[in-house]
């Protein structure tokens, strides 16, 4: 499965993958405001935010094409939507649409990159968002994979049986579920045995040190003026 | 529908992570608090199997397919507090590694398609589940779940801005219905196969309620339809549009409900009214939310 490529990035040794995740994750998100609330998107605010992006990708060590490839899945909703507001006559904001959603899932797409999973949830806990839902994030990720082979296998053997038709297609997501429901007990007791009693010890989350916050302030700095700098008077 | 970054004005994207990102968290303390720990993998592996069920296509007549969305399927089987956690899962799953839909947008989607989704899901089953109306129940659930989720997302951009004229409006609703129907036959005939399996895990509906929750229930999708109206009330792209092609009277006259008019007299013509009454209507359908939600774990609990 190709998605499995976020995994094998993830893990590699670039300087962004050193960072603290929560560090990682408000800067993204500081980053995402700044794109979303420029007015007015100028040629330096553009050329700001996307070498900030891609600087961000080539300390991640992430491979520069793939990721503006992958960013691109935004584009079919942007597009449209921009099409319609090019005929509306507003050709300002069709441009902002397709410029800003491609500039902030790249974004994401860097976050991710540079950061596994189990560590941006830990973060995440971190940063208050309640522990069971980033576990059952955690156990659908951790699954993920596994039933949509399963689902991929069905209905490769349906295939070869002859035939799909709706009624097979519901027999197949019904059987699925079963399946699912079923591997979910198992699982379940799985971890009793293991000696689970409700609370689960998620990674330990190394403490941020001085160059994470460093990196925050260095981070922040360039992101307000990215902001602002582009309706300031040099650049006009 | 998910709606990627770039899309929400501020007011839009900050006010819906403001109140559906706390729903959220409350209904996954209350959802953590009131069951068997067995919840957490179920949930888990759940969303993994909507994940996976989403890539199965449903072959429909010529060439054409659909697939599961899931969130009524899920408020059926699971609860639907259960499956509004599970569908939160999924969307932050879907922003962060597949880049479909976006971060700051989560607020807007979430409450699209796991809390107004689920519940609209939910509801009909919640009523009509038992007896004779049991199947058209169920459509109507998948029918509901996906039309109001795209209704609410439509309503939320043009709160920001994004010119969507009448003609593209209307299309992309009949698109949306045709979807929206499909859904509904899919989660019909998933449910049909798993009781054909022989195991009862569509829960039953809950035994006859107090009136309340039916009033409450039929008020917010009332009030959302009058959300969406407000919103769509807000004239401009579309009169840009209507005037280009000499259509304003006929976009008038498709567009102008006496409610509209009201607002537009009570509040005067800006667009800053229209929003903020648009954003009202949202607030007023949080509350409701919120309130339901309330209900529903309360009653998980027991």
């Amino acid at each position: 499965m190709h998605h499995a490529v976020l995994d094998h990035w993830s893990r590699g040794r670039g300087v962004l993958h050193a960072r603290d995740g929560q560090v990682k994750i408000l800067l993204l998100i500081a980053l995402l405001i700044a794109v979303a609330t420029t007015p007015r998107l100028t040629a330096a605010n553009v050329a700001g935010y996307a070498i900030t992006v891609l600087a961000a990708a080539a300390l991640a060590r992430l491979p520069l094409p793939a990721v503006l490839l992958r960013a691109a899945v935004v584009l079919p909703f942007s597009a449209t939507f921009a099409a319609v507001s090019l005929l509306a006559g507003d050709s300002q904001r069709a441009a902002a649409l397709v410029l800003k959603s491609y500039l902030s899932a790249a974004a994401v797409l860097v976050l991710v990159g540079c950061t596994p999973l189990a560590r941006l949830l830990r973060a995440l806990e971190g940063l208050r968002v309640p522990r069971f839902l980033l576990l059952v994030v955690q156990f659908l990720y951790r699954y993920l994979f596994l039933i949509s082979e399963q689902a991929q296998h069905m209905r490769l053997a349906a295939l070869s049986r002859g035939g799909w038709r709706f009624r097979l297609a519901a027999g197949a997501v019904a059987n699925l579920f079963v399946r699912s429901y079923a591997r979910a007990e198992g699982v379940h007791r799985a971890m009793l045995a293991r000696g689970f009693q409700g609370e689960t010890v998620l990674l330990a989350a190394p403490r941020a040190d001085w160059r994470d916050w460093l990196f925050l302030l260095c981070g922040l700095v360039l992101v307000t003026a990215l902001r602002f700098g582009g309706e300031a008077p040099w650049t006009r | 529908m998910h709606i990627p970054d770039g899309f929400l004005a501020t007011p839009v994207w900050l006010g819906l992570n403001a109140a559906g990102l706390p729903l959220v968290g409350y209904l996954a303390r209350q959802a953590q608090r009131h069951s068997q720990e067995s919840r957490v993998p179920l949930l888990g592996v759940m969303g993994a199997f909507v994940f996976a069920a989403q890539m199965i296509n449903f072959p429909v007549g010529v060439g054409a397919s659909g697939h599961l969305v899931g969130s009524a399927l899920l408020a059926i089987t699971l609860g639907p507090a259960a499956a509004a956690v599970v569908m939160t899962a999924i969307l932050a799953i879907q922003a962060l590694i597949f880049q479909d839909g976006g971060v700051l947008a989560l607020g807007a989607n979430v409450l699209n398609m796991a809390l107004a989704g689920v519940l609209a899901g939910y509801l009909p089953y919640h009523w009509w589940g038992e007896g004779r109306f049991r199947r058209a129940a169920i459509f109507l659930g998948g029918f509901a779940s996906v039309l109001v989720g795209a209704v609410l997302a439509i309503a939320e951009l043009r709160l920001s801005g994004v010119p969507i004229p009448a003609a593209v409006l209307w299309v992309s609703l009949a698109l949306f219905t045709v979807t929206a129907a499909l859904e509904g036959a899919i989660t019909v005939a998933v449910v049909g196969g798993l009781e054909r399996l022989g195991i009862g895990l569509a829960r039953q509906p809950v035994e006859a309620r107090p009136r309340g929750l039916a009033v409450v229930g039929l008020a917010a999708v009332l009030l959302a339809a009058v959300g969406v109206l407000f919103a769509s009330t807000y004239p401009d792209g579309l009169e840009k549009m209507a005037q280009a092609l000499g259509l304003e009277e006929h976009a008038r006259a498709l567009y102008s409900t006496p409610l509209a008019d009201y607002s537009l007299r009570w509040l005067g013509s800006s667009w800053t009214a229209q929003a903020v009454a648009g954003l009202l209507g949202l607030t007023v359908i949080f509350g409701l939310l919120i309130l339901l939600g309330r209900m529903f774990a309360r009653r998980g609990s027991r």
